[in-house]
């Protein structure tokens, strides 16, 4: 399948849940879904056989802007769709994907620690990369994290 | 008399060349029932790190992220960041980028090779391998000065070039690897006490291998057809191609086959890209501050598909540098794979993935509501050989 096609095939499986659409490279498309339909959007593509979960990124936009975007890539051959996720910075939130791809469990247990994003049904919230002292609602890849959030706490 | 269950943790300074971790096995009697990962010993914080320093430091805190194949994470950061700043780098830049990164793989298969063999008490084949290895790492430093972390790539090209003197020392180490390299394939294929602890171990089916979406040899040696040099050729693969090497049994063998053939491929193409070796320019100008955009580049590691999501800003500085390696994936897969299987195929079925290892691990018996025991990984190791004896 060519890329083109690859893309198009995607926008098809997901245009019921497609808020916005944008192709910011050749051979990728950023697809917005709100996060109740996730679960829905990445189903479709699995069910096809539409390519792979590659990685997911988490992303935060600032205390000023008060949203994180969690990005979900999924490769087919060249061509990369991205969903892009977005919830408010307080009380972040995303359904898990774990009943429709069993591996997410890793790349959930990532995003959850690094950002402080809560990923409802997984099934393994233990830490997979910080330490266990690591102190409760620091998130390191936040922007603004800061290292006095460690200091006098035990923790890093 | 109900059945007592032990839980093995392995780790956490198991695999240490690289990514330690920690695994949990519960074993009844001898048969793995479920595992359970911990990552993370070594840990630190190059994502965020990027987020502060200007791009140019950062391809140098990328290239640190492995110290086995430190030369895709520079190449993968570099593309990214060029495509963010609209420029590509010359061909020879490139031309030699591709060398360095299939020696590169030379390099760690015969280290995976040399580890694998160990780990089944086959310690000929490991010395062997390791020995050839120096050629390989020679003609790394040859051409880089560096052994490892070679810092071949500068954004915008690369900053050492391969003269016809050099490209002959080169050829001539290929000869010498390319004719170990068949008497590895024959060894890894025809080896009976070799077979036994390879043939039918630790296997994944395609419908698995995909389920889990693993990568890299992994994948292919379950008869998935996924490389990035194929699937989405960077560099001068698409004029310079590699042949997608597949293997359909899944098991150990599978593996050990795909990376040794694999490396017939890489020596292919080096040849083809020395006997065409464009002319030109090393590097190219790049701009210090970068338009705001995000891209996506992927590279395909000895391991398997390597993943950048690099996001600019405006500044010299990258907001945003994600990172995804090809064992985390891959390791989702031992935590499956390894069920059902007898405790002494443990160190082949981690080692089958290529993670990195290392000799001072340590591993630890622990009897539910008795007493600890403390195994090291050595005695693991030990256990598996004695059982196959």
């Amino acid at each position: 399948m060519s890329t083109e096609t690859c893309l198009q095939t995607a926008a098809s499986l997901l245009a019921a849940w497609a808020q916005e659409t944008t192709g910011p490279e050749p051979g990728r498309a950023d697809v917005v879904i709100a996060s109740g339909d996730l679960i829905a959007a990445a189903g479709a593509l699995i069910d096809a056989r539409w390519g792979y979960l590659t990685a997911i990124t988490g992303l935060d936009l600032g205390p000023d802007d008060g949203r994180l975007e969690v990005l979900y890539h999924f490769a087919c051959g060249a061509a990369i769709v991205t969903f892009r996720v977005r919830v408010p910075r307080e009380g972040a939130a995303v359904p898990s994907l774990v009943s429709v791809i069993p591996s997410v469990s890793f790349y959930e247990r990532e995003l959850m620690e690094m950002f402080g994003v809560t990923v409802e049904g997984t099934p393994n919230t233990d830490k997979l990369f910080l330490p266990e002292d690591w102190p409760d609602g620091v998130y390191p890849l936040r922007k603004d994290f800061s290292m006095e959030q460690l200091n006098g706490q035990g923790g890093g | 008399m109900p059945t007592e269950k032990f839980v093995i943790p392995i780790g956490p300074q198991h695999p240490a060349l690289k990514e330690p971790g920690h695994f949990e096995f519960n074993v009844d009697g001898e048969v793995v029932k479920a595992a359970s990962v911990r990552l993370g010993y070594v840990h630190r914080g190059i994502e965020k790190g990027c987020e502060t320093r200007n791009y140019v430091q950062a391809a140098y805190l990328v290239e640190r992220i492995c110290g086995i194949c430190s030369h895709v994470h520079a190449t993968a950061f570099s593309l990214g960041v060029e495509r963010l700043a609209d420029v590509e780098a010359p061909p020879r830049a490139q031309a030699i980028r591709q060398i360095v990164a299939e020696l590169e793989r030379i390099h760690s298969h015969l280290l995976w090779v040399g580890v694998a063999a160990h780990e089944a008490g086959f310690d000929t084949l490991f010395m062997y391998s390791w020995r050839d290895r120096e050629t390989v790492m020679n003609l790394l430093e040859g051409i880089t000065g560096n052994r490892v972390n070679y810092s071949a790539n500068v954004l915008g090209g690369v900053k050492c070039d391969i003269g016809p003197e050099q490209a002959e020392v080169i050829l001539e180490g290929l000869r010498f690897l390319e004719e170990r390299t068949r008497h590895y394939l024959e060894v890894v294929s025809t080896d009976a006490v070799f077979l036994r602890r390879t043939r039918g171990i630790g296997v994944m089916t395609r419908d698995d291998a995909e389920r889990l979406g693993v990568v890299g040899p992994t994948a292919r040696a379950s008869g998935v057809p996924r490389d990035v040099r194929v699937d989405a050729p960077y560099l001068l693969y698409r004029e310079h191609p590699v042949e997608l090497i597949v293997e359909q049994a899944g098991d150990l063998e599978a593996r050990f086959k795909v990376r040794v053939r694999e490396l017939f491929e890489s020596f292919r193409v080096i040849r083809e890209l020395l006997a065409a070796l464009p002319d030109g320019d090393l590097t190219t100008r790049m701009p210090r501050r970068i338009k705001p955009a995000e891209t996506v580049s992927r590279i395909e590691a000895p391991r398997g598909e390597l993943f950048y999501f690099i996001k600019s800003n405006g500044s010299d500085t990258a907001e945003r540098v994600k990172v995804r390696t090809p064992t985390l994936p891959n390791m989702a897969s031992v935590v499956v794979t390894a069920v059902g299987h007898q405790l002494a195929d443990v160190p082949m079925i981690l080692a089958g993935i290529d993670p990195c290892f290392s000799c001072n691990d340590r591993m630890a018996v622990v009897r539910q509501g008795g007493e600890a025991e403390v195994w090291t990984w050595e005695r693991l190791r030990q256990y598996g050989i004695e059982h196959y004896r």
